[in-house]
């Protein structure tokens, strides 16, 4: 662990981000929507994993910190007529504020416990959003209209950035002093505690962080697909980012692009063969937790290449 | 029916000490099932004795496939069971298909009383759901079987000390609470109609009962059904369904975030 | 001199059952006290107490003059009091060197700016000082699992040292040792109470008689007796609390 001038993991993140980039010439123009709505879901992903690789804490709820930032930014363009900048942020101080509540009440709750809490809150979230469907427009939602991300390439590059800004920030987190200690928390909390560190506050910081980077997420899908609804709250939209994690690994900072990309291309193919498609979500979750606990980046790391983060 | 759907949650829990995402799904299952059975053999009592043994078959046959290979950790459990969750629902929407389909009641009559009426099947559910409650007490209290479920449940090593097969007991356990709740289905698919998204309000209603009432214990569960399926009734009727789960659902997240340290899994030391 | 850790009329209820009763306890800097006593007696209680691991039905402790009875455990590590356990508690798929750089950061941890430009240098080379103290540098890459007991409460100490404790609480040190590795750690304790104040819980009487300058004598939640080791192995009270085992 002496620090080196060279940064292999620096580097193949940066590589990954430049891959993605030139992708896009080298891709049929119906992929292009496709991969945006993949790197953006990604970044979700990604604010899903801080929480449940690095810190321990698996959630089911994280749709509402992603519909938080698709509503912050959806609503207030549509019935205050923000522009895009500043909906941009009404939605991610959304997220921010959804997740500091959450992360008040759920500061004594671990395990199993935390699973079924945040699965009730954001049920609860969803339940309201569709109470509240004058405004909300409930399941059906709506679209947006004149936002400037219309052009394919736009939407591309722009979700590039979000998830690029994402994988870099979630890079340099869990190599700081403060991913030592959520890592620290996940393995033995009392240790942590007797080490000298809050852990409360640790365990706060750590589901704000995620909440947040989950909010950005969804206030750039709201921007770049100018559609805002309540499905993106309801309890499928958290199992998706568990789902992804596991299966591109948790844990590891590229697991989540890796089984975000899988399983939305899987669940598209599907999709295609039948009307249960959701079976393969179901079929996957089953065999990920049987046979590749680690995901796959976490399966490769485990065999090639401990040192990556 | 809510108790009978919330007991088989419960003793899943007591015993087994995880949570079974899946829950509901058996509910749906055994209301499908009984559509298909009563429909083909042309009697709902057939499908009423039909449904809680194709469903406690599957029940088991997912235990000794995925939850045992994942010892029943707890985390694992509840995302394998979400994985089951949403085979058993789509696999029930590829073959059933995507339509409410009803079966006739076996009576139909009303008894008016001057300010509402009741069907009297309803009543009759009622009462059947009531019978199954007291002598799964009965069994549980007085054979030799529920000895072993309620020794399980209360010290899983101590048990295993005493020689009680704990691995057969699990899936018993497991057969018997999906059982359980299939019996409900069945019984409730002549009022409501069989659906395959039906199993999702009876698992989020299921759980609004077992915690309000006190994991793993299952005279708590009973009280909690009584008190949540009333009251939900009360606050459906003033103000709205969707108002009703969102109080419910809120109210089982608080509840849990206050007390679940130590509910789940050990006690911390 | 005011003493640094001092406790008042200290009490724990656990039920009906009083597992430390009224407790006056003085501790001055640079001692090496000894905490002995039987089973039950309360020892590691009162060390809970102190180091913030329980909260006290009634009294106080204080340390260097302040109140911190309050406090809960992880503040009381950032003002020097650190407890190491009984049970060895380390980060068991973490490396050793990790290990300690969990301890080793919270040091250098104070202002905001600290978590954006921690100086990794300096931390590694703390790190690298705790670990050679307690012997286990060649062994900085493995994780500490793979550790033998001796070996992981050695890592405990060096996480401890890392943190450059005031006062360093060893809790039952030298149980399932070999004799080898107790007398090194015997050596350890010198070392470390030049720059430490050192309170031990221990029951190997010949580890006290030969490190600590005071030995506290605790039975049934009460402290029965206090003075130097000789005179302690040679009390009364003390033989007749000692009889049943």
């Amino acid at each position: 662990m002496t620090p080196d001038r060279r940064d292999p993991a620096l580097g193949i993140h940066l590589g990954v981000v430049a891959l993605l980039a030139v992708l896009q010439f080298l891709l049929p123009p119906f992929h292009h929507g496709m991969m945006a709505r993949i790197m953006v879901l990604a970044a979700y992903a990604t604010g899903y994993n801080l929480l449940l690789g690095y810190t321990g804490l698996m959630s089911l709820g994280h749709a509402m910190f992603f519909a938080a930032g698709m509503y912050g930014t959806g609503l207030t363009i549509q019935h205050l007529g923000l522009g895009v900048a500043a909906a941009f942020v009404a939605g991610v101080a959304a997220g921010l504020v959804v997740a500091g509540v959450v992360g008040l009440i759920t500061l004594r709750t671990t395990g199993p416990a935390f699973l079924i809490v945040t699965m009730m809150l954001a049920q609860a979230f969803y339940l309201a959003m569709l109470y509240f469907n004058e405004i909300t427009m409930g399941d059906q939602g709506f679209v947006l209209a004149g936002l400037p991300f219309a052009d394919p390439t736009v939407k591309y590059n722009v979700a590039l950035v979000v998830f690029a800004a994402c994988l870099l920030g979630s890079l340099w987190l869990v190599r700081s002093p403060i991913g030592r200690v959520l890592v620290a928390l996940r393995e033995n909390e009392e240790r942590t505690r007797l080490l000298g560190y809050n852990t409360a506050l640790y365990r706060l910081v750590s589901v704000v962080m995620s909440g947040l980077m989950s909010a950005v997420a969804g206030a750039a899908y709201t921007l770049l697909f100018s559609y805002v609804g309540a499905t993106f709250a309801g309890i499928l939209y958290s199992i998706y980012p568990l789902l992804w994690t596991l299966l591109g690994g948790a844990g590891t900072t590229l697991g989540p692009l890796v089984g975000t990309l899988l399983m939305t291309y899987l669940v598209d193919v599907a999709s295609g063969l039948t009307t249960g498609y959701l079976m393969v979500v179901g079929a996957v979750l089953v065999l990920t937790v049987l046979w590749a606990p680690a995901g796959l980046v976490g399966g490769l790391r485990a065999r090639w290449a401990r040192w990556l983060p | 029916m809510l108790a009978l759907t919330a007991l088989g949650l419960s003793l899943v829990f007591g015993v087994m000490r995880i949570v079974n995402v899946a829950h509901g799904e058996f509910f749906m299952l055994g209301a499908v099932v009984t559509w298909y059975v009563s429909t083909l053999a042309g009697s709902f009592l057939a499908g009423l004795v039909a449904a809680p043994i194709v469903v406690g078959a599957v029940a088991i046959v997912a235990d000794r496939l995925v939850l045992r290979r994942v010892g029943y950790e707890p985390e694992s459990t509840i995302v394998a069971t979400i994985g089951l969750l949403y085979i058993l629902q789509q696999l029930v929407l590829t073959t059933y298909g995507p339509y409410a389909r009803p079966v006739e009641a076996p009576l139909y009559f009303r008894i008016d009383f001057p300010w509402f009426g009741y069907s009297g099947y309803k009543l009759i559910v009622a009462a059947g759901a009531g019978v199954l409650i007291v002598l799964t007490w009965v069994a549980l209290s007085w054979t030799r079987l529920g000895l072993f479920l309620r020794a399980t449940q209360q010290d899983r090593e101590m048990a295993q000390a005493f020689a009680v097969p704990v691995g057969r007991i699990y899936t018993i356990a497991f057969g018997l609470g999906a059982g359980l709740t299939a019996v409900a289905g069945a019984l409730i698919v002549p009022v409501q109609q069989a659906h395959y998204l039906m199993g999702l309000d009876a698992l989020l209603m299921s759980f609004v009962v077992v915690i309000l009432g006190g994991l793993g214990s299952l005279r708590g569960t009973l009280v909690a059904a009584l008190l949540v399926g009333l009251s939900d009734g009360l606050v459906s009727v003033l103000f709205s369904p969707t108002l009703a789960k969102i109080v419910a659902t809120l109210l089982v997240g608080l509840v849990l975030a206050v007390r679940g340290r130590g509910l789940f899994g050990e006690e911390p030391a | 001199m005011s003493p640094l850790l001092e406790t008042q009329a200290l009490t724990r209820r656990f039920g009906g059952l009083e597992a430390v009763s009224s407790v006056d306890f003085r501790l001055d800097r640079g001692e090496v006290r000894a905490l002995i006593g039987p089973n039950g007696a309360g020892k590691t209680t009162l060390v809970g107490l102190i180091s913030g691991r329980l909260a006290p039905t009634t009294g106080r402790v204080l340390f260097d003059g302040h109140d911190i009875t309050r406090r809960p455990a992880w503040h009381r590590v950032g003002l020097g009091i650190v407890y190491t356990f009984q049970i060895t508690s380390v980060y068991r798929r973490l490396t050793v060197h990790d290990n300690v750089v969990l301890a080793a950061q919270r040091r250098r941890l104070r202002g905001l700016t600290d978590w954006l430009a921690l100086d990794r240098e300096a931390v590694a080379g703390d790190v690298a000082a705790a670990l050679a103290t307690v012997g286990l540098a060649q062994v900085h890459d493995q994780p500490a699992g793979a550790l033998s007991y001796g070996h992981q409460r050695l890592l405990e100490i060096a996480m401890a040292l890392a943190l450059r404790p005031e006062l360093l609480i060893l809790d039952e040190p030298t149980q399932g040792l070999a004799a080898a590795e107790i007398d090194a750690l015997i050596g350890l304790v010198r070392d470390v109470a030049r720059q430490a104040t050192v309170l031990l819980i221990e029951h190997n009487m010949a580890v006290v008689l030969e490190v600590a300058s005071r030995v506290t004598v605790m039975d049934s939640g009460r402290v029965i007796a206090e003075g130097t080791p000789r005179q302690i192995e040679t009390h009364p009270d003390v033989q007749r609390a000692y009889l049943g085992r």
